[in-house]
């Protein structure tokens, strides 16, 4: 690895697949065949420093790994896989990551076929000019329905069913082809070692003793350790304190030069500051022209996170900016509730963001959270002219206040069995969205008594596909839909603040955004709910749902009248006694609003309805 | 030396209720000669010289022993304590084990106060309960019990059945004050976990437990029995003036009390002691000649001790007097506690005393859990 490989023998690829169509499955199986788990030998020192790192709690997924291959020619060649990241939310990422390659496989379950994502994954993929590898993976499944899905290859995404390759990831079965055919048809690295330093950033991690980590893929001319180099998008300069690649673990190199995958040390101490998409260059006599596409990922969704215990405040605060110190794309303002206490609004890619985010609060940090209803940003102008971003629906103003909303919008594209075309478009309906388009992909995979399998094509609010629309989707298509979304941009809304008071006192977290036609429905639901999760008081507790001052539903919740101990035997004035303390205690984990106590688990269960 | 209550628990009954969740064994009446051999040598062990001013059989069902066994009880106690002359004597019967001649016998060994479990009269409800006696049983008993001799008598009656309607627990109530009894104990149907009935209502084969219902069941009772001249004075007991149970206001009024037999408690001397709960492990002891292990032994703190004295005291529908408390300024130390539960219309305060009110009776726990002490560790 010392001298330098001719160009023409590097490939830089990805997979790209829906989920569990095999994409980890395939990785590891082509690791496994060039034995790139094996080279971790000559790297035993960058070992030594990863398990110092995983002795702190941090690890580190490649996402860039350096396969050594022996072509049948008995070239030797450097395959680079390069990892994207399996979902919509990060959409942003799969398009950097996808345009530091020359090439993808697309990986389609031979049970399934094409699935929402497939066809998001490949479009990104022919926008970056990649040679695509069409292949069809779990062959060996009886279920599998390979010429079906070669049909839908065919009809659908237009390459012919000669140059798509059968494979099995789990059994390695045509594997070894795919190694060839990645040689054969994906092209070398373009780009001039000679010109000066341009080199695309597509991931990156921050790591205490090295700093961010910035995973590189080098257009034109090189890296020397050492180097002063410039992030040409945020001007800011920094030193190449480590050079090299992973081979999965970091192995140092003297030396990165144009068509190459690696990682350099910057000793930056935020990603912010050194984000994905941003163009590397020399800080003296740079290139003049940062590569094409550069723009932060925008959170699209918001949601206030708070301790269960108030006295976990500043705990949480550390954590959610350990989090942010990896995570470009997590936003977080210090807000706090009257109900709720001290808290954060954190913007999120999308949800599953936001459940990854949370997941690692409560797992790696060991918090109890409430998490707030999952909102979006809101463009409002005032009657009085003002241009207002809003994110917390407490925020929202009043109905008198309002001359105009905005909200963003999503392109949904949903690939189902016909079967479920009328209960889907329903659905739609139901969540306020608008049919733009069908499109029928072939031969059913399924059996005929599904029909044919379609792509419809829909745009809706991204504020209605939030609550519940994915879990009614699978719901309504018996699982076989699946979905893919895409942020549109910005439309005029008529929407309204519902509001929940509890006792005559709004609680904040309850409170909503949504269209005036749904006020009661939505007000209906929250105020039974509510009737039903909340222990009688020892007052009556009226319960309503209002929009501004008009209130659309009430409950009265009746005072409790009966909480008396039964029979006390032979003197048993200890048992009495530990009730009681149970009472008091139980009495302490409770949430009050304004002097109504709700168990914390009641007002979890309000939170989480749609 | 403190005059001491005693109390003595006979763990025997001939079948389980469906409601039951007393410590009492049902199949297990071959051991009942061994068990009072048992209790005997406890309350020999157990005996210090104390003046005794009540004593009170409570079960399970103590009316399972024979006169002649409850007479050699009686016996040893006399011997080993000093019964006073006038102390009250209460024996729990049920119903459906009593005859005249074994009512005879306990009233003319001494024993002067009756307390019949009676629960129910209507035998449809004593069915669902699963008694082993009936409405007419109930009755019968009553009328024997006169005729024996005895002019105190306690009726048991349980309301807030799955289903009971207001109506007939009134039928039930209004029977038995028919049968003129001098004391009266309600209580409310409490359906602890993993008893018989428990599990059928959460099986949904019985209606659950309506609280409001069960609350106007117990006002309507108030007034039925303050109609019929009948003193509520303590939140579950009525009597006729000057036949409250002097044993069970012991337990209110935190004086000290002896108790003997399996899983009886103990208020000794600043502590709450309670024997062991296994019929098996409490007569290998005392078989073995040395004492069961304690299962529980409390020792009762000053704030405990205040505090159980306003719970144990607001239970008596006289209230607590502000100025009894020892070594404390009560008004001041709990000004919040009372503010509150005066506005909220629980407590009422007069006359240097503060009680419950109507409300407050039933919403009692509500008041007792705000003069607990803070658990050790939080001051
Ligand atoms: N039978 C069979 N199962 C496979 C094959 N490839 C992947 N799988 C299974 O499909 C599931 C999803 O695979 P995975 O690689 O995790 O999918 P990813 O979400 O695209 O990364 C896993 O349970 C795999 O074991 C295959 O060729 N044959
Ligand atoms: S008679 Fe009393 S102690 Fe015996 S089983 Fe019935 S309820 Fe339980």
């Amino acid at each position: 690895m010392d001298r330098p490989l001719d160009r023409k023998n590097i490939r830089n690829f990805c997979i790209i697949a829906h989920i569990d169509h095999g994409k980890s499955t395939l990785a590891d199986r082509l690791i496994e065949l060039t034995g790139a788990m094996r080279s971790g030998d000559i790297c035993n020192q960058v070992l030594d420093s990863m398990e110092l790192e995983r002795e702190r709690g941090i690890t580190i997924k490649a996402k860039a790994i350096r396969l050594d291959y022996r072509g049948a020619d008995g070239g030797a060649y450097q395959l680079n896989l390069i990892d994207t990241p399996g979902h919509v939310d990060f959409s942003y990422e799969v398009s950097r990551t996808l345009a530091a390659c020359d090439g993808a496989v697309l990986v389609i379950d031979a049970t399934q076929g094409i699935q929402a994502q497939t066809l998001a994954n490949v479009y990104f993929a022919m926008e970056h000019n990649l040679e695509i590898i069409p292949v069809i993976n779990k062959i060996d499944l009886p279920s599998s329905e390979t010429g079906q899905v070669l049909d839908e290859i065919e009809n659908v995404l237009g390459y012919d069913r000669e140059d798509v390759l059968l494979l099995s990831a789990k059994t390695g079965q045509g594997v070894p082809d795919l190694l060839k055919e990645i040689v054969r048809r994906i092209p070398p690295p373009a780009g001039d070692p000679g010109r000066p330093l341009r080199a695309l950033i597509f991931d990156s991690h921050y790591d205490s003793y090295k700093g961010v980590v910035a995973y590189l893929r080098l257009i034109d001319g090189h890296i020397v350790r050492g180097d002063r180099l410039r992030l040409m998008r945020q001007e800011i300069e920094m030193e190449a304190l480590e050079v090299g690649y992973f081979a999965p673990d970091q192995c140092p190199v003297a030396e990165l030069i144009a068509g190459d995958v690696g990682y350099i040390a910057t000793g930056l101490k935020n990603v912010r500051e050194c984000r994905v998409g941003d163009t590397v260059t020399w800080a003296h006599k740079g290139a003049g022209e940062p590569l094409a596409g550069y723009q932060p990922a925008k959170p699209m969704v918001f949601a206030g996170i708070y301790p269960t215990q108030a006295d976990d405040y500043h705990q949480l605060r550390e954590a959610i900016d350990k989090l942010s110190l990896n995570d470009a794309s997590l936003s977080s303002e210090p807000e706090s509730s009257p109900i709720l206490g001290h808290g954060f609004r954190c913007g999120f890619l999308g949800l599953l963001h936001l459940d990854i985010v949370c997941e690692r609060l409560e797992r790696e940090f060991g918090l109890s959270l409430v998490v707030t209803v999952p909102g979006v940003s809101f463009a409002i102008t005032t009657t009085g002219g003002e241009q207002k971003t809003i994110v917390n629906p407490s925020e929202f103003p009043a109905p008198g206040e309002i001359a105009s909303i905005e909200e963003p919008w999503v392109k949904i594209s949903v690939i189902t069995p016909s079967k479920f075309i009328g209960p889907l478009m329903e659905l739609v309906k139901e969540y306020e969205g608008s049919y733009r388009h069908t499109e029928y992909l072939g031969q059913s995979t399924t059996g005929g008594e599904m029909g044919q399998r379609v792509r419809l094509e829909y745009e809706m609010p991204l504020r209605s596909m939030l609550t519940t629309f994915y879990d009614q989707l699978k719901s309504r298509s018996r699982g076989y839909a699946s979905l893919d979304h895409e942020f549109t941009g910005y439309r005029e809304a008529r929407l309204v603040k519902l509001d929940v008071l509890v006792n005559d006192v709004v609680v904040d977290a309850f409170s909503r955004i949504i269209p005036p036609e749904k006020a009661h429905e939505v007000g209906r639901a929250m105020v039974d709910k509510l009737k039903e999760v909340i222990p009688r008081q020892l007052f009556k507790v009226p319960i309503q749902a209002a929009v501004g001052s008009r209130v659309v539903a009430r409950a009265d919740i009746a005072a409790k009248r009966k909480d008396v101990l039964a029979k006390c035997y032979g003197g048993d004035i200890t048992r009495k006694r530990k009730l009681l303390e149970k009472q008091k205690e139980g009495k302490k984990k409770m949430k009050s609003i304004g002097r109504v106590e709700v168990p914390k688990e009641a007002f979890m269960d309000v939170l989480k309805l749609g | 030396m403190h005059d001491i209550a005693l109390y003595l628990h006979i763990p025997f009954c001939r079948r389980r209720c469906q409601y039951c969740s007393f410590v009492s064994f049902q199949g297990r009446e071959t051991d009942v000669p061994a068990y009072v051999a048992a209790l005997e040598e406890e309350l020999r062990r157990r005996a210090g010289g104390q003046r005794v001013s009540s004593i009170y059989f409570g079960g399970g069902t103590p009316s399972l022993l024979s006169a002649g066994q409850i007479a050699g009880i009686l016996t040893t106690v006399r011997t080993a304590f000093a019964v006073a002359g006038e102390a009250e004597i209460t024996i729990e019967a049920n119903p459906g084990t009593v005859d005249r001649a074994y009512l005879s016998a306990l009233r003319a060994m001494g024993i002067n106060r009756l307390s019949l479990g009676v629960q129910s009269l209507d035998d449809h409800e004593l069915a669902l309960l699963g008694r082993i006696h009936t409405a007419t049983g109930a009755r019968e008993a009553v009328r024997l019990a006169r005729d024996a001799g005895f002019d105190n008598i306690n009726l048991d009656l349980i309301y807030g059945l799955p289903g009971q309607t207001l109506s007939a627990w009134r039928n039930t109530l209004r029977r038995a004050i028919e049968m003129g009894p001098e004391h009266l104990s309600l209580y409310a149907l409490t359906l602890e976990e993993d008893t018989p009935m428990w599990r059928t209502v959460r099986e949904q084969q019985l209606p659950a437990v309506d609280p409001d219902r069960s609350a106007d069941q117990y006002q309507a009772a108030e007034d039925m029995l303050a109609e019929q001249g009948y003193r509520h004075y303590e939140i579950s007991n009525w009597a006729r003036p000057g036949r409250e149970c002097r044993h069970n206001l012991g337990y209110w009024l935190c004086r000290p009390y002896l108790g003997v037999g399996v899983a009886a408690h103990s208020f000794l001397d600043g502590r709450r002691l309670a024997n062991t709960g296994s019929l098996d492990a409490y007569l290998a002891a005392y078989s073995g000649g040395h004492e069961p292990a304690l299962e529980m032994d409390e020792h009762i703190g000053p704030d405990l001790e205040i505090a159980e004295r306003i719970i144990l005291g607001l239970r008596l529908c006289e209230g607590i007097s502000l100025e009894d408390m020892p070594g404390i300024d009560f008004g001041q130390r709990y000004r919040r506690q009372i503010a509150e539960m005066e506005g909220a219309g629980l407590l009422e305060y007069g006359d240097g005393r503060i009680r419950l009110t109507r409300r407050g009776r039933l919403l009692s726990n509500e008041v007792f859990w705000r003069f607990l002490p803070e658990p050790a560790g939080a001051h």
